[in-house]
């Protein structure tokens, strides 16, 4: 009996030991002077989660805002909404998966087409066919509709050419008649997060300069003025992003001139050098020999390189002569950069300067990617930088983020939060988001 | 063409080796009196506290005794209100220790076999630091073969032999995720071995006051061929071959110690410790791997450890002829500077309490219980390597009992 009593006691003992953990002291949770009730989200793909090249369940679930949004009910969030894909058509647009490597290193990248949320395509006259998405009809906070431009929010029939828009409109495409930014003002909101402006730059450069223009510095100005005082109309708080650096991502640094005219130069010693039809001025392009400042996008198809194609001078082999350069939509050449970086800094200066006259946080996102680009970065044990692919950062398109990508920026974002109105949303654990995904 | 660069996959395990790791538990006596042995004469575990004053033992001993480690660590990620704790393991440090010589001789021969480092620290595999860390398992064993000869009623001197037998077994999560979003996973484990000695000093003063000298030598751990085990997606395997194995040099720092033993009536016994511990030998941690890859690279991870002091205090009450009341209590100064700190054994400054007491069993037999409370100070520290930010604090709880037969 005695001894019986005795092993209780000694169990007990342990019990009692294995209750004396220690606890750490933190400081209550605060929102500060801000008042995150109702947060919503205003942006483009970056903001609606977008990534490997498609819009799909698992990346809205990782969407910088939905991770702020769920940070923030510690100090007071309200619930946060986003016009999520169900479940059965998780796979949305569809999106490129890594499906292995090639035996020289190179990535296998497949598209993934089952569970998609497309119905159909509808051709909008003067404009062309549109991807249709299945509705969303619930509570939104997320607004991002990727492909925005600022130059699109106050466009009215903007919901008839964007699908992804569209699919948050009640009503049929063909008749959307709601401005993005009466649609995301028309629900009282609280705070607000804006990261638009990305693709007025992004377009143009991601297609070579070829396939689009660059907003005009004014318009840019003029229609970021509109959107910050709509989002400001009844006091509310908020935080801006800046628009990063384009040579910053790997869509434009994964494919160099170099790598292309040394793989050339194994097969046929004698190639001098690529040939690129370049920028002049104005709208006058030339050929002329590309140089490792031209910058090739990620989808250039490199097979193309050295395939004969026939020129008013006769067959001649893809890229090698000045008579059959790379199309323009390829390759971001040396005076297309400059001229890009110089909107981008005009758009920059216009973003800080509205937000600081608005009293608004800033997450720097030319600055902090510029920063990771140069430096790369290490979070809890885990480094990132902007490779493409290794570098865990970006997704398999090489402009979106990967989920863990979209965590740091949240938490780039919750930082710029917390210093401008005192708040103290917590950071989020970067450990749980992973990168790119392997086979 | 797109050329695909995986060397910023290069991983880097870190097993940082700390203060932390000294493991402060080698006899129930001792322990109940602030873990203070040097000065003093108790029993069998003067093999490790004092090899000089083996020869001033008035019997020979076997003993054998267990102290449980209940080591809890918070960590709290910096601008968070989350609280990591580590797992509930227990680890296990125990000690052995044999001294016989005959009745009428000036010598003894002794052998200790104890456990002066180790850690184990179960941080799992959802934690914020678990690319930094998942889990730690690791022991030294040393066995101590001992000679002690008393030179005059007042001076005894004595010196041991050691080996090491060590043991390492350390987890960390890869930043490479599967299909399914689940990271991979390092594991590092072997065994290694290491030679040192140590030596001391034991006089006993005209006044009454008994003083011990000692010095345990650094011991130099080599681990060679333990198994590095990479578990990652399989599309990057032959970036982490398999099998692989790793080589890793681990260095025990020397300690020198001097202790005072104080008697101001039958039934007290008071004793001081200071310790000197030599960490400042412990510049970097290498892992030289067997294969190689540009995405596993050999790694060199500065560890730039400083000397640390300890400082212990304790005393012993002989309630009556069978029993004894004991306690103590110390200091110990942390090895590692700020941006140093890891969570292997997230070490800081410390302070501890400790209680204990001795019972006549029989005749011949002593039975000795003990228990020491440590508290490890808050430290707010960001990795200089792992940009891990945050606040460690750690309770240790360790209660322990010994046999010690005495004839």
């Amino acid at each position: 009996m005695k001894t019986i009593r005795l092993h209780i006691y000694i169990i007990a003992g342990l019990l009692l030991l294995g209750a004396c953990k220690p606890n750490i002291d933190t400081p209550k949770p605060s929102h500060g002077s801000a008042d995150f009730t109702r947060y919503i989200a205003v942006g483009n793909s970056l903001t609606a989660g977008y990534a490997d090249g498609g819009l799909y369940l698992a990346g809205q679930m990782v969407s910088y805002p939905s991770i702020i949004g769920k940070q923030m009910q510690s100090v007071g969030g309200g619930a946060f909404s986003q016009p999520l894909f169900s479940t059965t058509q998780a796979n949305g647009s569809g999106y490129l998966s890594l499906t292995g490597f090639n035996p020289n290193g190179t990535p296998i990248t497949t598209p993934v087409t089952t569970n998609l949320a497309i119905t159909g395509q509808q051709a909008i006259p003067g404009f062309g066919n549109v991807t249709l998405y299945a509705k969303y009809s619930g509570e939104i906070n997320n607004y991002g509709v990727p492909g925005i431009k600022l130059f699109h929010i106050t466009y009215a029939p903007y919901g008839n050419l964007n699908g992804y828009y569209e699919r948050l409109l009640s009503g049929n495409e063909g008749t959307h008649t709601t401005a993005y930014l009466d649609f995301v003002t028309a629900k009282p909101f609280t705070f607000f997060s804006n990261w638009l402006g990305n693709n007025d730059a992004l377009g143009y450069a991601t297609s070579g300069g070829a396939g689009d223009v660059l907003t005009d510095k004014n318009t840019f100005a003029q229609l970021y003025g509109l959107l910050i005082s709509k989002l400001t109309a009844n006091g509310q708080k908020g935080v801006v992003g800046t628009i990063p650096d384009v040579t910053s991502v790997p869509y434009f640094t994964t494919i160099t001139v170099g790598a292309i005219l040394g793989a050339v130069q194994k097969a046929n010693p004698a190639a001098q050098a690529l040939f690129i039809n370049a920028l002049v001025s104005g709208t006058t392009y030339a050929p002329r020999p590309a140089t490792a400042k031209d910058l090739i996008v990620l989808t250039f198809p490199t097979s193309m390189i050295g395939q004969p194609v026939s020129t008013p001078y006769g067959t001649l082999p893809y890229g090698l002569t000045p008579y059959s350069p790379i199309d323009n939509q390829y390759v971001l050449d040396q005076n297309e950069i400059a001229l890009t970086e110089d909107y981008i800094n005009s758009y920059n200066a216009t973003i800080k300067s509205i937000a600081a006259t608005n009293g608004l946080a800033v997450f720097d996102a030319y600055t902090f990617l510029n920063n990771i680009k140069q430096n790369g970065l290490v979070v809890d044990g885990v480094s990132v930088n902007s490779g493409y692919i290794s570098g865990g950062l970006f997704s398999l398109d090489g402009v979106h983020l990967t989920p863990r990508g979209y965590a740091i920026v949240a938490n780039e974002f919750i930082k710029a939060i917390n210093g401008k109105y005192g708040s103290s949303i917590p950071a989020v654990n970067i450990s749980d988001y992973n990168g790119v995904k392997f086979p | 063409m797109r050329k695909l660069l995986l060397l910023a996959l290069a991983l880097a395990p870190v097993l940082s080796f700390a203060q932390g790791f000294q493991v402060n538990l080698e006899g129930q006596k001792q322990i109940g009196m602030g873990h203070t042995g040097t000065g003093i004469l108790q029993d069998g575990a003067s093999v490790f506290f004092n090899p000089g004053a083996v020869a001033m033992l008035p019997q020979n001993y076997v003993q054998a005794g267990i102290s449980p480690i209940f080591y809890k660590s918070d960590f709290n990620p910096s601008g968070t209100s989350v609280q990591d704790h580590n797992a509930n393991k227990i680890a296990y440090p125990f000690t052995f220790y044999g001294v016989w010589g005959p009745k009428s001789a000036c010598w003894k021969l002794g052998l200790g076999v104890y456990t002066p480092f180790g850690g184990l620290n179960y941080w799992g595999n959802t934690w914020q630091g678990k690319y930094v860390l998942e889990s730690l398992d690791l022991k030294a064993i040393y066995f101590q073969p001992t000679l002690s000869i008393k030179l005059a009623d007042f001076l005894s001197v004595g010196a041991g032999f050691v080996y090491n037998r060590g043991s390492v077994d350390l987890t960390q999560a890869i930043p490479l995720a599967n299909g399914s979003g689940q990271p991979g996973q390092a594991e590092l484990k072997g065994t290694g071995k290491g030679y040192g000695w140590n030596a001391g000093i034991y006089i006993k003063t005209e006044s009454g006051v008994t003083i011990g000298i000692t010095h345990r030598s650094q011991v130099t751990t080599t681990i060679s061929n333990g198994n590095a085990i990479f578990n990652v997606p399989a599309s990057l395997q032959s970036s982490f071959p398999q099998p692989n194995t790793f080589n890793s040099t681990i260095p025990l720092p020397a300690i020198n110690s001097i202790g005072f033993g104080f008697y101001p009536c039958s039934k007290w016994v008071l004793a001081l410790d200071v310790n000197l511990v030599g960490w400042d030998i412990y510049k970097t941690l290498s892992f030289d791997y067997a294969s190689n890859t540009p995405a596993l690279h050999d790694t060199h991870s500065p560890r730039n450890y400083q000397d640390a002091v300890s400082l212990r205090g304790g005393a012993q009450y002989k309630a009556n002829a069978n029993m004894a009341l004991r306690f103590g209590g110390g200091y110990a100064s942390t090895a590692v500077r700020d941006g140093y700190v890891t969570p292997e054994a997230p070490d800081a400054n410390r302070v501890y309490v400790t209680g204990g007491l001795g019972y006549t069993l029989a005749k011949h037999l002593d039975l000795d219980v003990s228990f020491e409370y440590e508290h490890l100070m808050k430290r707010t520290q960001t990795n200089i390597e792992s940009q891990l930010a945050g606040t460690f604090e750690t309770n240790v709880y360790i209660p322990g009992i010994s046999l010690a037969y005495h004839w």
